[in-house]
């Protein structure tokens, strides 16, 4: 590893965000996936020149440099696998700008998602994406990951909703990318191309997004499967119908199981549970969205159905899957929940033969994984539930995830739908995307030539995902 | 700094320890992440750090230890953690190896000067904890002890020491000077009428996310002091001279304070009251209010009607700056 001159660097963001001592090196070596690996200092940023004569450094003495919003990622985005320095964008937290007659805002990259929807609300206005982790997010993390959530069924990823950015080059340029405009044929979509480059091309120091009125009402249902074929069923005959759900999630009996045991929510252990939302001003609207989908689940065996226009009642029934993923590790002791093959995107038509697959993939590995997700746009969110201290538990998921996204990609899905490549789904995607690595790696190349910026990741990542770093639990033999 | 630390209490840790996912919806609670927005102060950050050590991962050293040894145990992020990690129990436990291992140890633990304690013993029939005894040391000389394991830093000791003799490391904004710092920044801008001091252990964390500046303006501010008791009377005066119109302070209700603050708070302000009078300020002025977790509308509700109730009152003549 390159030694980094760390005087320079605190004369830059000054000594008080600027740390190599051990607690923040250790601590800064994950992220939420199962990888870690240390950075030899980390630099808190407090603006966009400061960002740059960072990088002007590393990029002239060769040091990596990862940037690092909330460190939410879950395959290992923000983890340093080569060391060098690790940019905690935090304190870049500033909502520049709220624009209402333009429908438009402008922050900082370190605005956490909550924030800013929590801003945009006393203006009536809400940003769509929602990730689960929106309480913690950072919109630069988000665009980084081209993060989506439970609405974008309806309203799309957060590639969606950028308009510009700035952005700092490799060499430490500043660029702005995009345009104020709704739509622009003006060149190269270059906003487009930072989008989901998981730092990669570039740290993006400034972003331009666009928000839309909230809506007047919103209505949650919930129905119960015994069969998770029937849910899945449900979900693409839904979608098929044309009804536009602002809304709709699965839930595997395995998810109940555990959200139960976290949360104690008292919901009935059944095969599979969806839940469906429509949004909208007009309510007699939302009514013939709502019947629509509750006449498709009961078509299809869907049970105990409950609906709510309600906000603390929409709360109670929403509340177990924004928690699920954590919820999973009280699923069964001595198991806990990994990061790993975790965000599938399969065509909907395909979600209950996928949603049956997983299952089955799973048992024959000695593995568990529960099945849930925003199947209403597609994504299939799976955890693998193993044993961390054996490590035949390891070569366990790693056959899994080769079966899974051999099989997921047959039926013309994607490696990942909402959470990035990073480390540990590079291998899969590697394998499946061969054609478009060569220009992939022209175009980093053409625009990091020193490989600086965030190396070794999603198409040069190892081939190896578990040995690529450490993993973050001591595994024994 | 020692070189070999058994960690006897919490290695039996490892397997709830690996059940943290990492998703980090502790940290957008915790205190400690707020006033230093390092990694490492994040209740998951120092998840990671005992974790590393105790595997032998990571080897003890002064700075890994002095980040454990800051949290005021507001339980906000085992409360919150849908993997059902005990976090404070974990640190408890790594606190208390380390402790016996040798390390100094500072962070959010009280510090009794000793040529200024009276050996008065009110701080220690006021710590719920049993933190602080007074033990001889010598014949006739006594002195008030620390028990650096149980002290939770909830600071109640600190704001009651008729001495002054207690501290507690400054950085987390919650000494009586930052304090002090943090009012009179704060009603700088002229257009904050209404100052809230609030209690973390309760109600803040439902209002706040993270620390994101937002462009939207209110007409009050809110300072966390973490327990209610915490709240000096002089902290309100201070407010009045420099120009709020009124104070509210929100606490838990009775009961559901884990360290009995709240019933001192209540009986300082009525103190309060009755020495605005003679300083010819209305005593509504003052006001206190209780929050359970989780009652954040209920706080905002009580916050504009105040401030309804303040902007009807105008501003206090006794201080009339604005």
């Amino acid at each position: 590893m390159k030694k980094i001159d760390i005087e320079k660097l605190k004369k830059i963001a000054g000594p008080e965000n600027v740390s190599n001592n051990l607690a923040d090196l250790y601590a800064y070596s994950g992220d939420a996936s199962v990888h870690q690996a240390m950075p030899q200092v980390v630099v808190r940023p407090k603006d966009i020149s400061q960002v740059q004569q960072i990088v002007k450094y590393a990029n002239k003495s060769k040091i990596p440099i990862v940037p690092r919003g909330a460190g939410s990622g879950t395959s290992g985005h923000a983890v340093p696998i080569d060391g060098g320095i690790v940019l905690d964008m935090k304190r870049m937290n500033k909502i520049l700008e709220i624009v209402p007659e333009d429908m438009l805002v402008r922050v900082e990259p370190g605005v956490v998602d909550d924030d800013l929807n929590r801003a945009l609300s006393s203006y009536g206005l809400f940003y769509p994406p929602a990730p689960a982790s929106s309480r913690i997010a950072t919109i630069g993390g988000e665009i980084a990951a081209n993060a989506s959530g439970v609405r974008s069924v309806k309203y799309g990823a957060t590639r969606d909703y950028v308009m510009g950015m700035k952005v700092v080059l490799a060499d430490g340029r500043l660029v702005k990318l995009g345009a104020n405009t709704r739509v622009h044929s003006s060149g190269y979509q270059l906003e487009r191309l930072i989008v989901g480059s998981e730092g990669t091309l570039g740290i993006i120091v400034e972003a331009t997004m666009r928000i839309y009125p909230l809506p007047k009402y919103r209505c949650l249902g919930v129905a119960n499967f015994d069969k998770l074929e029937d849910a899945g069923n449900t979900i693409s005959q839904i979608i098929a119908s044309g009804c536009q759900p602002s809304m709709l999630e699965l839930m595997d009996g395995i998810g109940i199981v555990a959200v139960n045991k976290a949360l104690n929510l008292g919901l009935k252990e059944v095969g599979a549970i969806i839940l469906f939302e429509a949004d909208g001003n007009v309510k007699s609207a939302i009514d013939y969205e709502i019947k629509k989908m509750k006449d498709i689940c009961e078509k299809n065996n869907g049970y105990g159905i409950e609906i709510s226009y309600d906000p603390k009642e929409r709360q109670r029934i929403f509340g177990g899957r924004k928690k699920l993923f954590a919820s999973l590790s009280k699923y069964q002791d001595g198991i806990i929940c990994t990061d790993l093959a975790d965000d599938m995107g399969v065509p909907n038509s395909k979600i209950a033969e996928c949603a049956k697959k997983i299952h089955e993939i799973a048992k024959r590995n000695n593995v568990i994984m529960a099945v849930y997700g925003h199947c209403g746009s597609g994504v299939i969110h799976t955890k693998i539930m193993l044993d961390p201290k054996k490590a035949k538990q390891w070569k366990d998921a790693d056959k899994v995830i080769e079966e899974l996204y051999d099989y997921v990609h047959s039926i013309g899905g994607v490696t990942s739908a909402e959470h990035g490549i990073g480390l540990s789904k590079a291998p899969p995607w590697k394998k499946a995307r061969k054609d478009i690595i060569p220009m992939m790696r022209a175009i980093k190349k053409a625009l990091d030539p020193n490989n600086i910026l965030n190396p070794h990741k999603i198409m040069d990542a190892p081939d190896d995902w578990v040995n690529a770093t450490d993993l973050r639990y001591k595994v024994g033999r | 700094m020692p070189k070999y630390v058994k960690f006897k209490r919490s290695k039996k840790w490892e397997t709830e320890l690996n059940k943290c996912i990492r998703c980090g919806y502790c940290y957008e609670l915790c205190p400690l992440f707020k006033s230093y927005n390092w990694e490492s102060d994040t209740p998951r950050g120092k998840l990671l750090l005992i974790h590393g050590m105790i595997t032998g991962r990571l080897e003890p050293a002064q700075e890994i230890v002095d980040k454990i040894f800051q949290c005021f145990y507001c339980k906000n992020c085992s409360d919150n953690c849908s993997a059902g990690v005990p976090v404070t129990d974990i640190l408890t436990d790594a606190r208390a190896d380390l402790i016996k291992a040798g390390f100094d140890v500072e962070g959010t633990i009280v510090q009794i000067d000793e040529d200024l304690c009276s050996v008065c013993g009110v701080c220690v029939s006021l710590c719920k904890y049993e933190a602080l005894k007074i033990i001889n040391i010598g014949r006739d000389e006594k002195k008030v002890e620390v028990d650096k394991i149980e002290c939770r830093g909830c600071g109640l000791c600190l704001s009651a020491c008729p001495s002054g003799a207690i501290t507690q490391k400054e950085g987390c904004n919650v000494t009586l000077p930052e304090l002090h710092a943090n009012i009179k920044e704060i009603l700088k801008d002229a257009e904050k009428k209404l100052l809230v001091f609030a209690c973390n252990y309760s109600i803040f964390p439902g209002m706040q996310l993270s620390k994101s500046e937002t462009i939207v303006k209110t007409p009050y501010a809110v300072i966390v002091t973490m327990c209610s008791g915490r709240v000096a009377p002089e902290l309100v005066l201070d407010a009045f001279e420099e120009g709020a119109w009124g104070v509210m302070v929100a606490g838990c209700p009775p009961e559901e304070c884990d360290h009995d603050g709240n019933y001192k708070t209540r009986r300082r302000l009525i103190l309060l009251k009755n020495i605005l009078k003679d300083l010819n300020i209305e005593p509504r002025r003052v006001k206190l209010e209780w929050f359970s977790t989780g009652e954040s509308a209920k706080l905002k509700k009580c916050i504009e009607e105040y401030s309804k109730e303040l902007n009807k009152m105008g501003p206090i003549e006794a201080y009339a700056k604005r």
